[in-house]
């Protein structure tokens, strides 16, 4: 697996923020925006310039979303020990998510769409395939290639239908996982609903208002037991669950429905009772609606709910990525049989009895879920199990 | 793969409820805009946020998903742009507006899984449900994904369909990119024109999957995707294509060609013709729909039509062929000369494994 | 700008601004509940009347919560317009 954040440049850097509880929330630094230092941020402190020329990328009309996404894929692709034959081979799918593609490019998208000019750099580079089509090219991947964009689920969904693929035989391999830049688009949009806090978000806490935006990429490298024979294992998928809240376009029910379908089918697919799972990696996004909606939903499905925490504190809310971020933050407790704290977390929620965990702490790991919850009521429930 | 039990189209065309190509509209200013069905089953509190994409989708499927006995387990769309006029709508207020206090239903809208959402809520359908936005293979993923899925839950019923508007602003961005025409023109001479580019189009084609051959209208037998510039690597994929799926003895009857008028996809359309066999059935389509980037959910549907009806609609014909019934179908799509895909669509024939 | 007649054209912004298709201002009632029943106008609603009020009338209010209270029905929107109007 690999990974790019706010809160490392690789697996270690992000593991030693979990261990070391450093969150990089801040102020925006390199990103025009009248909320640059008003709102806090998950930002990745590394221009595009820098990321253009650590890929190695002379040619123009690449996006920051698609340029995240390159030291992820290649870290994954390293870990893996995939070879170029397994890259080009047909049997190795690439599902990506994103939810900005190349919106952030507020002023070109603008300019083109109104048809102000001849015609950016950009053209072919606003929609979220266009991330998925270079990042083929530039990896130079044949195989089964598609884009999912679910909103904040998007790359657990990613997770999904690659496990799905490797298991129905249409692939030996996937690489899944998604990416994130901020974007105006989002930043104003989280805004214009009143969801994003002034302050460093706090999930499951009483006083909670908000959330903040991040970036990120995450990518895994999924495979059969055969493709994976002498690799070191981070963790086994062992069970997956997509499900739809159907209540609002925006929030969730009070009862947290789609979240409770999402978990229970989890479970039933990894064959597991909710008394197995050790942690949960929880959605945890620090909004009133999503902290209640979930915390109702683990009580319902686990009654005495196990260990859990966010991680979204220590990158911010990475949305298309944020499914694959997590991903990997629950393979990092896994390795590391650690659960880490939800920063930030002082008073629990007046209607719920439930505490996050708010130290790192050191326990016994066999199972973790990982919950992903988006707009449209899309919900998805990942878990992982030690290899 | 799976068994198509039910399939609703709304396009340029009159598609919607009882098919007619006997005087087929033309586009306007290189835009053919799709005839939208009345809304009558929308609250009108929930219409009035929705987009065209989304109105589209909803006007084609929700009719149809009411009158279907059980509740599918799962809503899985393909759209290559989703709600992009919300989108830019909602652009524009943070530059007029500077970032100040903004509107947020176009925002909300614009997330191009607003469609499947938008579906499973109306419906109340809190089973699985995707959006797939690989540009010209989105619809084909949304198939692939439902095909995926019937073989986990062998009873179920999936809704899979494939949807995208024309906006002002992606109409605006793909004309600076040169994939429609510079010139105005009309359908009749879409594919003489000899220059780049196409005609837009918007449309949305609905369809109820299983893996129950009972009363179904067609059978996708196979499907194969494909990213390419390169006609030699089209034709191969298409020989182990039909090598693989085909029988010899009984080649497709008709072809449902995506060709649509770039001359830039010609060598690839051409390498595929020279592989058909001398007395098939040619049919197209793009001249009577436009081309965006999920219309190969329309050339699906029109391979139900010509199934159910055993006849091409003469709009539609390029080559009459020799045709006595018709009982398999190949369906190629081009997308931007990048993006093709093949599918094999039979008649039902009762017992079959999907 | 009298009482009534600000009513009225607060009913046209209204069916503007949230695009509300099929509705005239004679068919709202100046004490017709806004939300739940009556016009049955939601959470993403109450946001973009504060947008409405900040645009056309120069009036911020922050917190949606606090905006619900004002945005009970036409007659207490009036209200609340007439008192802290800047535009």
């Amino acid at each position: 697996m690999g990974i790019i954040s706010a809160a490392g440049k690789d697996l270690s850097g992000n593991l030693l923020s979990l261990q070391q509880g450093r969150s990089a929330i801040g102020p925006l630094q390199n990103f025009p925006s009248r909320y640059a230092d008003r709102l806090p941020f998950g930002e990745i402190k590394i221009s595009n310039e820098t990321l253009r020329r650590q890929a190695g990328i002379t040619e123009p009309g690449v996006t920051r979303t698609t340029l995240l996404a390159i030291p992820a894929m290649k870290e994954a692709i390293s870990n893996a020990r995939l070879s170029e034959a397994d890259l080009r081979s047909p049997r190795t799918a690439f599902i990506n998510a994103t939810t900005v593609g190349g919106m952030c490019l507020t002023d070109e998208l603008a300019k083109d769409a109104h048809r102000k000019e001849n015609g950016s750099e950009y053209l072919s580079s606003y929609d979220c395939a266009s991330v998925t089509l270079f990042l083929m090219k530039y990896f130079g991947l044949t195989g089964i290639s598609d884009t999912l964009n679910t909103a904040c689920s998007s790359s657990a969904n990613a997770i999904l239908q690659g496990a799905r693929l490797i298991r129905h035989g249409l692939a030996d391999r996937a690489i899944v996982g998604g990416v994130d830049s901020l974007a105006k688009f989002t930043i104003n949009g989280f805004n214009a609903l009143h969801i994003l806090s002034a302050e460093k978000s706090r999930p499951f806490d009483a006083g909670r208002n908000g959330l903040n935006l991040g970036e990120a990429a995450a990518f895994l490298v999924m495979e059969n037991v055969t493709a994976a024979a002498g690799k070191k294992c981070f963790a086994a998928l062992s069970g997956y669950c997509n499900a739809n809240d159907a209540y609002h376009p925006s929030s969730l029910s009070d009862t947290g429905d789609g979240p409770v379908l999402a978990m229970e089918g989890a479970l039933k697919s990894a064959g597991l009772a909710p008394g197995d799972i050790q942690y949960i990696n929880a959605h945890g996004t620090g909004t009133e609606n999503n902290d209640l909606a979930e915390s109702r939903a683990m009580e319902r499905v686990f009654g005495t709910v196990p260990l859990f925490s966010s991680t979204k504190p220590y990158t911010g809310h990475t949305l298309g990525a944020a499914g694959a971020v997590e991903a990997v933050f629950s393979m990092l407790s896994i390795g590391q049989q650690e659960a880490y704290a939800t920063l930030n977390f002082t008073t629990p929620m007046p209607d719920s009895t439930l505490v996050p965990l708010t130290r790192n702490t050191r326990v016994p790991m066999q199972h973790v879920m990982s919950n992903s919850f988006g707009f449209g009521g899309n919900c998805s429930a990942l878990v992982f199990s030690a290899c | 793969m799976l068994y198509i039990l039910q399939a609703t189209c709304v396009s340029p065309q009159p598609t919607y409820g009882l098919p007619d190509f006997s005087s087929p509209r033309h586009p306007v200013a290189n835009r053919f805009h799709a005839l939208e069905p009345d809304y009558q089953g929308i609250p009108t509190g929930i219409l009035r946020r929705m987009g065209k994409a989304i109105r589209l989708a909803v006007g084609a499927a929700l009719p149809m998903l009411k009158a279907f006995p059980t509740m599918p387990e799962g809503i899985i769309i393909g759209t290559g742009n989703g709600g992009m006029e919300d989108s830019i709508r909602f652009l524009d207020q943070i530059i007029a507006y500077d970032e100040g206090m903004l509107t947020p239903s176009d925002f909300v809208q614009s997330t191009t899984n607003a469609i499947a959402a938008q579906l499973g809520l109306l419906t109340g359908n809190k089973g699985y449900n995707s959006t797939h936005v690989q540009r010209g293979l989105a619809f084909e993923h949304a198939l692939l994904d439902a095909g995926l899925l019937l073989r986990e839950n062998k009873s179920a019923v999936y809704l899979v369909g494939g949807v995208d508007e024309i906006s002002a602003s992606n109409f605006n961005i793909d004309l600076l990119a040169g994939w429609f025409k510079q010139e105005i023109i009309d359908a009749a001479d879409l594919y003489t024109s000899g220059t780049p580019g196409t005609i837009a189009g918007e449309g949305a084609a609905m369809f109820l999957v299983s893996l129950n051959p009972e009363g179904a209208m067609a059978h996708v037998t196979a499907m194969e995707l494909l990213h390419t510039e390169d006609p030699g690597v089209v034709a191969c994929t298409l020989q182990s294509f039909l090598e693989k799926n085909g029988n010899p003895g009984e080649p497709p009857d008709v072809f449902i060609s995506g060709e649509n008028g770039d001359i830039r996809n010609q060598p690839c359309l051409e390498a595929v013709e020279a592989m058909l066999p001398a007395d098939a059935a040619i049919a197209r389509y793009k001249h009577l729909v436009g081309d965006y980037a999920t219309v190969s959910a329309v050339a699906l549907w029109l391979g139900t039509l010509i199934l159910q009806q055993q006849a091409i609609p003469g709009a539609l014909v390029k080559k009459r062929g020799n045709l006595s019934t018709i009982s398999r179908i190949l369906l190629y799509n081009n997308y931007k000369n990048f993006q093709h895909s093949f599918l094999l669509l039979e008649n039902v024939v009762a017992g079959s494994p999907a | 700008m009298e009482t009534e007649q600000l009513k009225d054209t607060l009913k046209r912004q209204v069916i503007e601004f949230l695009n509300l298709i099929n509705v005239k201002p004679e068919d709202i009632r100046n004490d017709e509940p806004l939300f739940g029943s009556g016009l049955g106008l939601d959470s993403i609603d109450s946001i973009e009347l504060i947008v409405l009020l900040n645009r056309e009338y120069g009036i911020t209010i922050q917190d949606p919560k606090e905006g619900r209270k004002i945005l009970v029905d036409i007659n207490t929107m009036a209200d609340y317009i007439e008192k802290h109007r800047t535009k």
